[in-house]
């Protein structure tokens, strides 16, 4: 906790050479302090599709370079690029996320384990069966580690909303890949 | 943090997520293509400021009432006219404080 406090605060003092002087050695270290995680986002958003997440997260710089003049502080600097980032991503894909509908010979396929290395594989299946706003949500808090709020604050959506599709996202998983709870528990532990 | 990181399915899902990308000269090319910074210059907003109030003298100067309040005002006479072209002067500070406030919330 203390460590992101200290990251928030060497964030602000970038974020403050830049407002006062367009300084663009500033802008530089902040685009390296959070290139790989905003990549990151767009990556898992766009599926994998590299080239398109990186055109996605030059397009999430510019737009921060253009705008800092706009961040007042009222988020952590690393979710206001998320927050760009995502709305970036919203826009170019105005088609929704992809959502493979449910039956049962896939659930059948995720609940016959055969080596414990499969497990991501299905988790990744299992993933995209969730609703798109499931799965968002779960990228931002359970995989990059946001809290709710600052998932609520990136993704726009009201702090009941998040912790609703969080849990519902996780209890789904919990069911569809009850099979493979031992083999995970084993392998985690 | 969430408050669930010992589920094990928050397990799975972190470990399923492969973390920052590595730089490999993104940096570098964001860098290249990054354009001026436009920084926002005042000269318009004084330049209206100085016009509307430039208009406003040329609009008023033919009242009678504003000279009887702005030589009362100056004599610290408290008259009418002078009571109401300050009630007046207070009025459009806070339109503009208002507007100001507004502008900057909008932004």
């Amino acid at each position: 906790m203390a460590d992101s406090a200290a990251e928030a605060r060497i964030d602000q003092a970038l974020v403050t050479r830049i407002q006062l002087g367009g300084d663009r050695r500033a802008f530089e270290q902040l685009v390296r302090r959070h290139q790989g995680m905003v990549r990151a986002q767009l990556r898992r958003l766009s599926r994998g599709d590299e080239a398109a997440a990186d055109d996605l997260a030059q397009e999430t710089f510019m737009l921060a370079w253009r705008n800092l003049d706009k961040f007042r502080g009222e988020a952590r600097f690393s979710s206001w690029l998320y927050r760009i980032a995502y709305t970036c991503f919203l826009q170019a894909n105005r088609t929704p996320m992809r959502h493979d509908p449910l039956n049962d010979e896939t659930m059948e396929q995720l609940q016959a384990p055969i080596h414990a290395a499969d497990l991501q594989l299905d988790l990744e299946r299992a993933m995209r069966q969730l609703s798109e706003a499931e799965q968002v949500v779960l990228l931002h808090c359970a995989q990059m580690g946001l809290s709710h709020e600052e998932a609520a604050y990136v993704l726009g959506m009201p702090l009941g909303t998040v912790k609703t599709h969080a849990t519902r996202g996780k209890a789904k998983l919990k069911a569809w890949l009850s099979d493979w709870r031992d083999a995970s528990m084993k392998e985690i532990s | 943090m969430n408050e669930s990181h010992d589920d094990p399915i928050d397990a799975l899902l972190r470990r399923q997520f492969e973390g920052p990308v590595a730089n490999d000269g993104f940096t570098e090319r964001l860098m290249q293509h990054l354009p001026s910074r436009r920084r926002g210059t005042a000269w318009p907003l004084w330049g209206g400021v100085l016009t509307g109030a430039a208009a406003c003298w040329i609009c008023l100067d033919s009242v009678p009432l504003l000279h009887l309040g702005w030589r009362d005002w100056l004599a610290g006479d408290l008259s009418t006219s002078a009571i109401g072209m300050a009630l007046l002067m207070v009025a459009i500070s806070l339109l503009s404080c208002l507007w100001g406030l507004l502008e900057n919330r909008g932004s």
